[in-house]
């Protein structure tokens, strides 16, 4: 029993800090369908950012985040203008060529400036854990978790309460008619980009403790987010949160109950059971047709 | 008064619209007529803004409008509902609303007073306020939709077959807004495959064919032409058969059920 409940507790843990990665790649596929593949690549430039800081200084990596998340705002937002918005309008799988680009550019830059090797952030508290009614909550995965929470309610409340939230999800449901209200496409989808970049400076953050990660660990985290988004529907938030818990809860039952191996195949094995069901993701939506009174 | 002048419009494959000219008069309910493929729509994306002409003016009271696009042409008081799912089907009633007033989001007190009046005038904004657009069927769409238009108060209303899909009930209601939103001051430029009702509801017409305009005459004298009255009210068996049901639907309806 005490198993079980550790298991789902660690799963829900880790469940969180995905959800955060994957929100900001499911809101920019929702705002624009561009399918950003260097989402793992920004992920792992904001690791090894804040992993360098961190052992430079010993300020501690998740709250590096404070800097690191305008960071990446701002650089989200040039790499929009300078770059995505060349390719506004054009087939998703465009998208995935030029973001495939860039994933690799920076997979190289950091290959040359950070070496191939596998770096982790060790602050103090790396080794220590929570003990909670007999169950052990390691205080990294714990804070981690918190950040991630705090940051996925923030950005709830902006997509929800404030305007330039209205106008983001106004853009994502229906493009002509957000622009038939006086939204214009480009500035909304700039912001969008930026917002969905700025989650990997809180999401990278974490990583930099939680996961050992060297240049190519791009690959494997932006095969696991697209993953989740797949699973929650492309574009829900909603959707992202619920693929994310899944695929943690996948990784602890199975390692608890089966060996770790099995994880990955266990959640590509709900993925593929829920698309037969729901090709559209489990919040997936589709357009309602117009349907005749 | 709205002047289309020389419009030339398209979509990559070709010309739609090829030398469109066109006088929409202040204050009157015009109505654009023709058959599938005209290019009725397209006139309309072509003064919403929606679509860049490739070449000729579109001018408001002397003001172009055609370089603006969408957030400017809406900045003039032009404001349009589409032919189909204008709407965002996730959100509420309320919030598909309040965002046809994103662009005086700045000024909170004009942004309620007009939510307030346009839900007084259109009772389903109140009465569903918290629902989501998406589950609503396509009378009240089209209600909710005119409601979004009405948050700018628009001089000119820019209306994409209105009686698509609706139920005769719905007709009326919605047919009775855009009267009372002309009687308001608001100028309405409207397509209709209902070519009778649309021409009922008009005091101007124009048949719209291939790209141009071929007639172009006060609504009743357009009913009256037997050219129209052959290809338009009587020809097809089953179009004169829907035309006449919503038409002679009507009058009799009219003021109730709203
Ligand atoms: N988004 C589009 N892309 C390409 N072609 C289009 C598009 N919309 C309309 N068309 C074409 O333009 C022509 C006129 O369309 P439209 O203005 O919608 O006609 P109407 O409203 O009179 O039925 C049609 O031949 C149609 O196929
Ligand atoms: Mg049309």
């Amino acid at each position: 029993m005490t198993q079980l409940v550790q298991a789902l507790a660690l799963g829900l843990l880790i469940g969180g800090v995905y959800a955060l990665m994957a929100s900001g790649l499911t809101l920019i596929f929702g705002v624009m369908n561009i399918i950003n593949v260097a989402h793992g690549a920004l992920l792992i430039l904001v690791a090894f950012i804040t992993w360098r800081i961190w052992s430079l200084t010993d300020i501690d990596p998740i709250l590096l985040s404070i800097v690191m998340t305008p960071l990446m705002f701002g650089f989200g937002w040039l790499l929009y203008k300078g770059v995505l918005s060349r390719i506004s309008g054009s087939s998703p799988g465009m998208s995935v060529l030029l973001t495939f680009g860039i994933a690799i550019t920076i997979e190289g830059v950091l290959n040359v400036t950070a070496g191939n090797r596998f770096r982790s952030a060790t602050p103090s508290y790396f080794s220590e854990s929570y003990r909670v009614f007999g169950i052990s909550l390691p205080k990294a995965q714990v804070f981690g978790c918190l950040a991630a929470v705090l940051v996925l309610g923030l950005l709830y409340i902006v997509l929800a309460r404030t305007w330039t939230g209205r106008a983001i999800r106004a853009t994502a449901q229906n493009s002509s008619g957000a622009a038939l209200v006086g939204i214009q496409a480009g500035s909304v989808a700039a912001l969008a980009f930026a917002i969905g970049t700025a989650t990997t400076g809180v999401g990278g953050s974490i990583l930099s403790v939680l996961y050992p990660f060297f240049p190519a660990s791009h690959y494997d985290w932006i095969s696991r987010l697209l993953g989740i988004i797949v699973l929650g529907g492309m574009g829900s938030l909603a959707g992202a949160l619920v693929g994310a818990i899944i695929l943690g809860l996948a990784e602890t039952l199975t390692a608890t109950y089966g060996s770790l191996q099995w994880s990955t195949l266990i959640f590509y094995g709900v993925i593929m059971v829920v698309l037969l069901f729901r090709p559209q993701g489990l919040f997936g939506s589709r357009l309602r047709q117009d349907v005749m009174a | 008064m709205l002047t289309i002048s020389g419009v030339f419009a398209g979509y990559g494959g070709g010309d739609v619209l090829q030398g469109l000219d066109l006088h929409v008069p202040t204050g009157a309910i015009t109505c654009i007529v023709g058959p599938n493929g005209a290019g009725k729509s397209t006139v309309l994306r072509v003064v919403s803004g929606l679509l860049k002409p490739r070449l000729g003016t579109i001018e408001l009271d002397g003001t172009r409008l055609d370089q603006l696009g969408c957030a400017g042409v809406l900045a003039k008081g032009v404001a349009q509902v589409p032919q189909s799912q204008a709407l965002f089907p996730q959100m509420s009633i309320r919030e598909n609303v309040l965002l046809g007033g994103y662009t005086l989001r700045r000024d909170k007190t004009l942004l309620n007073k007009r939510y307030d009046h346009v839900s007084e005038l259109i009772p389903i904004v109140a009465e569903r306020s918290n629902d989501k657009a998406g589950n609503l069927s396509g009378g009240q769409r089209r209600m909710v939709e005119i409601a979004r238009c009405l948050m700018v108060d628009p001089s000119v209303l820019l209306l994409d077959e209105p009686s698509l899909g609706l139920d005769p009930k719905s007709l009326t209601g919605v047919s009775q807004l855009v009267r009372d939103a002309n009687a308001a001051g608001t100028t309405v430029l409207l397509v209709e495959q209902n070519v009778r009702l649309g021409l009922s509801m008009a005091t101007h017409g124009v048949v719209l064919e291939g790209g141009r305009v071929r007639l172009e005459a006060p609504a009743g004298e357009l009913m009256a032409n037997p050219e129209v009255a052959e290809l338009y009210l009587g020809g097809h068996a089953s179009e004169s058969r829907t035309a006449r049901v919503s038409g002679a639907s009507l009058p009799a309806d009219t003021g109730s059920g709203r």
